[in-house]
């Protein structure tokens, strides 16, 4: 406010050219000093077009309010201006704030979504698991299967071959138990990941600057609307911004935790579905055995008749 | 695709295991081994209803696959019989619902003699679903289920019990039987708590149980929450949780207009489906009720 405190005393309209003249040459000279200097001040000055010149238009307003008295102002000429910025700035405040709250509604929802469907796919995962399983023991029945039966070929092909049968071993007829440890291995090794993940989560939050950064930017912009804006309507502004940076603050950490979430959803899927693959592997390995078991079998009835 | 082609061979094909068939039943053929005669007029039959259906003749084919069946339920074949009666069934899943649930139910009938419930629980899930969908009649649909599920169980195989039993709550739940869809919530509900994969969906059945409970009596409802709380912490976190003690607060205030505020609020984030729409909407015409009575 610079200019404010430097220009003279306005008395009458002849002086308007001179005035504007006065205050382009003063923007020019404060210009030449300041730029190589800061340039944060540079770059204010450049927000104003060259067209125009908000002086001028500071100037219409004071003829207007000469009636007024001529002490008050030029006080009242700032803050006008810098009250319609003000309420420029506040309005572009509050619409971002809340387009942030409705975006965060947004992908909260998408986050809840991807954990129904994280769900989902968890128990057929788990229920394929145990197809797989049951799969596994009946593929090791028909091998059993299939022994005895090549036993009882044996001694239909040949004498020779029943009395060999006789003195080999009986195949044992024991059922192998439902595997289910096997699953709990892997929850267990999950858990572990899971305090884990927990203890880590609280330390992030702690620790990460941007969350504390956002509140003290609620409360600060706040503050400093509180500080230059003397008169009333300030505050509700003031509030309903305080509320939107809540229901953010709010929403971001409901977001945080749904992500671990996630996080350890997919963790565990991922080793569930790796298990899953090495007994896939078995399987296949088992079932082409049992494959050319079963050909060789058939071969050899066929030769028999 | 020459499909009026495929038809004609297929009825050759089935004249032509008909006229085996029956000479096979005579006195020669009996001797000079009718049964070679009968699987080579199986055999023929299921060759028909290959050709059959690929001319989309799926009531023919249904019929061809099933004479395939009988016939080999007489040369004491189970397990091709069943597998000829399933054919049958699927063919006539497109034409004829009915029909195709006799065929169903016949090859049930052959599995579970010879042992093999897992299959047979399939299959009854699969006839659950055309009451489902075609022939639609709800009880007959969950009297399915819960026999696959109780096979399902037998085999120890949980997850696919638990699949078919939270279809019957659904339905149950539909037709206001509460304390049966109650139990079932919350069987699966602890039954997923403990395994690490499957706790994020026990929240749900929490929740869906807490409804159902809200459906029959506040209290209930307030009491069954707690227990939940208790039983597995993380639910009190949930969003789901919230919402039902906002709604416990909204009863117990006869207050509509919170009732259906906090429904808004949970449907901004995640979208109520059908049941749930369905349930929500019965407790707050008790609430509206109640408010009528106090009038």
């Amino acid at each position: 406010m610079q200019h404010i405190g430097c220009q003279p005393p306005l008395n009458s309209k002849n002086k308007k050219k001179k005035e504007t003249d006065y205050f382009a040459d003063n923007q020019l000279i404060e210009q030449h000093f300041t730029k190589p200097g800061s340039k944060g001040v540079w770059i204010v000055k450049m927000a104003y077009p060259r067209t125009h010149n908000p002086f001028a238009d500071e100037e219409e307003e004071e003829e207007q309010h000469r009636s007024s008295g001529g002490f008050d102002d030029p006080q009242e000429r700032g803050m006008s201006e810098a009250e319609r910025k003000q309420r420029f700035l506040q309005q572009e405040v509050m619409r971002t704030a809340k387009s942030a709250v409705v975006s965060s509604q947004r992908s909260l929802g998408l986050i809840y979504e991807s954990e129904k469907i994280g769900t989902e796919t968890a128990e057929e995962v788990i229920r394929q698991g145990e197809a797989l399983k049951r799969t596994e023991r009946m593929v090791d029945n028909m091998g059993k299967d299939l022994e005895t039966s090549q036993k009882h070929i044996n001694s239909i092909k040949s004498v020779w071959g029943g009395l060999v049968n006789y003195f080999k071993a009986k195949p044992e007829t024991t059922k192998p138990p439902p595997e289910e440890p096997v699953a709990y291995q892997a929850s267990s090794k999950l858990q572990n990941a899971m305090s884990h993940s927990k203890e880590h989560e609280d330390k992030y939050q702690a620790s990460h600057p941007n969350l504390r950064k956002l509140d003290t930017e609620g409360f600060g912009a706040s503050a400093s609307v509180d500080d230059s804006s003397s008169n009333q309507n300030g505050y509700p502004a003031n509030r309903q911004l305080r509320a939107a940076h809540q229901t953010l603050d709010n929403n971001l950490d409901e977001m945080s935790l749904g992500l671990g979430r996630l996080k350890n959803l997919g963790l565990g899927l991922q080793s569930e579905i790796e298990n899953q693959d090495t007994s896939l592997d078995n399987l296949l390995g088992k079932v082409d055995k049992m494959d050319l078991k079963i050909n060789k079998t058939n071969q050899q009835i066929k030769n028999l008749k | 695709m020459d499909n009026s082609g495929k038809e004609k061979e297929a009825s050759a094909l089935m004249a032509e295991a008909e006229k085996k068939l029956k000479s096979s039943q005579s006195f020669f053929g009996a001797l000079f081994g009718g049964s070679s005669k009968m699987e080579e007029a199986c055999d023929l039959y299921a060759r028909a209803a290959n050709m059959y259906k690929m001319a989309k003749n799926w009531c023919a084919a249904g019929n061809a696959f099933s004479q395939a069946a009988r016939l080999h339920l007489q040369l004491q074949s189970k397990h091709d019989a069943a597998t000829n009666f399933i054919d049958a069934g699927n063919a006539f899943k497109k034409a004829d619902p009915q029909e195709a649930i006799n065929c169903l139910n016949r090859a049930i009938e052959i599995y579970t003699d010879m042992g093999r419930f897992t299959i047979a629980a399939k299959h009854h899930i699969s006839i659950a679903e055309i009451f489902e969908t075609e022939l639609v009649d709800i009880d007959k649909a969950i009297a399915h289920y819960e026999q696959a599920a109780d096979y399902y169980k037998g085999e120890e195989s949980t997850s696919s019990a638990n699949k078919c039993l939270l279809k019957v709550a659904t339905y149950v739940a539909q037709l206001e039987q509460y304390q049966k869809a109650i139990e079932i919530y919350e069987q699966v509900g602890t039954n997923a708590m403990d395994s690490t994969l499957l706790k994020y969906s026990a929240k749900d059945y929490f929740f869906k149980a807490a409804l159902c409970h809200f459906c029959v009596d506040m209290l209930n409802a307030k009491l069954a929450l707690q227990k939940y709380e208790e039983m597995f912490p993380a639910f009190s976190d949930s969003r789901e949780c919230k919402l039902v003690k906002k709604l416990l607060d909204a009863y117990e205030e006869q207050n509509v207009d919170v009732y259906t505020d906090a429904v808004k609020e949970y449907d901004t984030v995640s979208r109520l489906d059908q049941w749930l729409t369905t349930m929500l909407l019965r407790i707050k015409k008790t609430i509206q009720e109640d408010e009528s009575d106090l009038r």
